[in-house]
């Protein structure tokens, strides 16, 4: 599971979207099926000859879910425990020995739910174990566990007192489905070959493909195929990138160092990402960052050779160069102990087109004007825009420039940076001022401040005919 | 008082667009230039022309003053404006070509003008394409082309277009024009301050009036509020990135970058040309040998990114460099 970043103050969305019933609980009818039938023997008062029941399947396919919806649904009060909360033969005792003891003659009766019951260590839990396999038996109340694997050497004994309740992995299908259903409900617009792509990587775990598509939504706004491509990755691929980059950090030998590239499950340009993120925790001597930035540089001229000129024999040397040529830059670090980093230029990259394509789309309207290219405007007159928009206390001058060349707002956050409010605020200002009628006492004549007015107006109308790619310009903003 | 005195218009316009000559009459330098122009407006024809010179010596403008004469008021509907370094590609300027030679031709002009602008900018097989539309259509259209650098046109172009060379405007008449849009304009000023507009901006009309421009939307247009501007025109985050990566401190020099990148939406070959601008300036303090030093790899990292490599490798490189260079110069700071 990759991104497990979520935004503070939001809820996650495993947990919006978490069943609450248990027909929200969503293709596993056999297990549902199972698991009633040992439950509703609690119900009717008659104990089951096994007291426990282990939930065991792939994670994220609904096992906890349907435990606490059974709850929920019968008013049970449910008494969760995971691995930390019972290593110890003493802490079983105290936590679920006591609650199986309980009788539940009236009030509620108690769920007591033991999750990832395959987290206990097999040699330094095994007296909790013991004490697990003595209080099932004489339970009150029902215990259930939940298991990914339930055939591993420590829990296997748990057998014999616990019905087996297996859970089915999802399909991809079901997978994309969940998810499409969140898009509609968040409103957000997703591509299914992006909600097809999470499917895939995340393997019928539902959970962190949900976490996938919070991360990539909350940080974009919207779910594409390749923002999926370059954000999500499967647990094992993780792996593989982490063990790719220790086997050209690490590497004794070139042909090591080129081999863990060349044969890596990632492909070369994802690798060279994450070398180019993780060489200074690697090499924390500049020589040394340096040397193993220059041929990774070299790699990458290599790489657009190759590209672009169609000679596909030239990624031997990419290769070369940013395995072996990153491997043995090394000469006067330490072996650095620092964990790897994810690639910020990723994360990086859709916000620059977004500003790299504003930028673009002002030099327009401007070099229309001054009567220049677009790059012309860029190197010789934003600059001076950036001072006005930036630099300058009073934002009367921006404010009317803004109106001037008709800006939207994405136009003036762009040149005002962290002014923008400031700056918008002013244009409503001016705005709102014209609309009341103006005191006589102009110091300018009146026909000539209506020309200019007028002029002003006329350029808007143009601007806004020609400006094709913007949405919203000020005008219709703040009317 | 500052600058909202007189102006109450709620529009404003960049000054070097506001005060813009409409006609060849307002052109109040390039006298040569001008006279010659006016010679084809009166004889109501013209062949191909080459404009050469300096930035802000009014190139484009003048192209613009001589179809406006010629066409009147509504002369761009008869002119195609073309700039080479925004245009992709000679194929997409020759379909342009193609369809405007096509369409309505003036009343009285016998031809339309194709202004092709930053002509130095093509390469010398694209500019024999040029050539060749150039012949082929001028029946009903004439060519004005605009450079800097007129050695860059090749010769077979050259040849076929009249000359006109563009010199760096006078002090008197720069600074009489930036006198003439203060006051217009109602701006509080030191006649010293457009002085030192005029030596900064060394004949180029255009910078000048931006800073002219910028500088009267702070308050009053000083000696010092023009060098205030011409500071704050080259942004301070890119020297604060170098001397960062020089002081060894990569990741943070790094992080500037890549900030920079983000909220002025650089391309990489942007920040590397305001790099070698910084190392050159004075304000930037380096040994005076160290900046050769750093400018030759400042150029191979722009030789890398012409390329066509990633941006964020590249610069990396480069800062790593920097870190490394700081070491050995025993930069501190």
């Amino acid at each position: 599971m990759s991104l497990r970043r979520v935004k503070k103050g939001n809820i996650p969305w495993i947990i919006k979207y978490r069943p609450r019933t248990i027909e929200e609980v969503a293709n596993q009818e056999e297990a549902k099926k199972r698991f009633l039938a040992w439950f509703k023997q609690w119900l009717e008062g008659k104990k089951p000859s096994k007291r426990g029941a282990l939930l065991y399947g792939p994670p994220g396919v609904g096992k906890t879910s349907l435990v606490e919806a059974v709850a929920r649904q019968y008013r049970f009060e449910l008494l969760e425990l995971n691995a930390s909360d019972y290593r110890s033969a003493e802490a079983i005792r105290r936590t679920v020995g006591v609650a199986a003891r309980k009788k539940p003659l009236w009030g509620r009766g108690i769920i007591i739910l033991l999750d990832e019951i395959d987290g206990i260590a097999p040699r330094e839990d095994s007296g909790g174990l013991r004490a697990l396999l003595e209080i099932i038996p004489e339970s009150e109340n029902p215990i259930v566990m939940t298991a990914n694997d339930p055939w591993k050497d420590q829990i296997r004994p748990l057998h014999q007192v616990s019905e087996l309740i297996p859970f089915k992995s999802l399909s991809l299908t079901q997978v994309i489905a969940i998810l499409q259903r969140i898009c509609d409900l968040e409103g957000l617009e997703c591509e299914r070959e992006a909600l097809r792509y999470i499917a895939e990587v995340e393997r019928g775990d539902v959970r962190a493909a949900i976490n996938d598509l919070q991360a990539i939504a909350e940080g974009y706004g919207r779910v594409t195929l390749t923002l999926a491509r370059l954000l999500v990755r499967g647990r094992e691929k993780k792996y593989e990138i982490f063990q790719t980059l220790n086997q050209i950090f690490y590497a004794d030998k070139a042909w090591k160092a080129r081999m863990a590239i060349s044969n890596s499950q990632e492909d070369y340009e994802t690798v060279i990402a994450w070398l180019n993120d993780n060489i200074p925790r690697k090499y924390e001597d500049p020589r040394d960052a340096y040397r193993a930035f220059d041929a990774l540089s070299r790699a990458t001229i290599m790489l657009n050779r190759a590209k672009f000129g169609g000679n596909w024999s030239l990624l031997n040397y990419v290769f070369t160069l940013a395995g072996p040529g990153v491997a043995f830059a090394r000469k006067y670090s330490q072996i650095s102990r620092q964990r790897y980093s994810y690639p910020d230029r990723i994360k990086m990259l859709a916000r620059l087109r977004e500003v790299r394509e504003t930028r673009e789309r002002l030099a327009q309207k401007i070099a229309e004007g001054v009567l220049s290219s677009r790059r012309l405007v860029k190197s010789e007159i934003l600059p001076f825009l950036f001072i006005i928009f930036r630099e300058v206390e009073d934002p009367s001058m921006a404010a009317r420039l803004a109106l001037g060349y008709n800006l939207d707002m994405k136009e003036v956050e762009f040149l005002a940076g962290p002014r923008a409010r400031e700056i918008l605020q002013a244009i409503e200002k001016i705005k709102r001022a014209r609309r009341e009628p103006r005191k006589p006492s102009s110091s300018r004549p009146e026909v000539e401040e209506k020309e200019a007015e007028k002029k002003g107006a006329r350029r808007a109308t143009r601007k806004r005919g020609r400006a094709k790619g913007s949405s919203t310009t000020l005008d219709s903003f703040f009317s | 008082m500052g600058y909202m005195a007189l102006s109450t218009s709620i529009y404003e316009l960049l000054w070097v667009e506001k005060y813009r000559p409409k006609t060849l009459d307002e052109i109040i330098n390039q006298e040569e230039v001008v006279s010659r122009l006016k010679k084809f407006v009166e004889t109501k024809n013209m062949p191909h022309l080459l404009f050469a010179g300096p930035a802000g010596t009014g190139k484009t403008t003048a192209a613009h003053a001589l179809a406006h004469d010629l066409y009147g008021e509504n002369y761009r509907q008869y002119m195609l404006e073309l700039n080479a370094s925004d245009e992709r590609g000679i194929n997409v300027i020759r379909e342009k070509v193609k369809e405007f030679a096509r369409s309505r031709t003036p009343p009285e002009i016998p031809f339309k003008i194709v202004l092709l602008d930053e002509a130095d900018n093509m390469t010398a097989d694209a500019q024999q394409a040029l050539r060749r539309l150039m012949e082929l259509y001028s029946v009903n259209t004439r060519f004005i082309l605009i450079a800097n650098y007129p050695s860059k046109i090749i010769d077979p172009i050259q040849s076929r277009c009249a000359f006109f060379r563009f010199q760096p405007l006078k002090k008197e008449d720069v600074v009489a024009r930036l006198k003439y849009i203060a006051e217009n304009e109602g701006v509080d000023y030191d006649y010293e301050a457009l002085e030192t507009i005029y030596e900064i901006s060394e004949g180029d009309m255009r910078k000048a009036i931006n800073i002219l421009q910028a500088a009267a939307a702070i308050g009053k247009v000083t000696v010092d509020a023009v060098y205030k501007v011409v500071g704050m025109a080259k942004p301070k985050e890119v020297r604060q990135m170098l001397q960062l990566a020089l002081k060894g401190d990569f990741n943070a020099a790094r992080n500037l970058m890549r900030k920079l990148m983000i909220e002025y939406g650089l391309s990489g070959e942007d920040l590397i040309k305001q790099v070698h601008r910084v190392v050159m300036s004075n304000d930037f303090k380096v040994p005076e040998e160290a900046r050769v030093l750093i400018a030759d790899y400042v150029g191979e990292i722009h030789f890398r990114l012409v390329e066509g490599s990633d941006d964020d490798i590249q610069l990396s490189a480069f800062l790593a460099w920097l870190s490394m260079i700081g070491q050995r110069l025993g930069v501190e700071e």
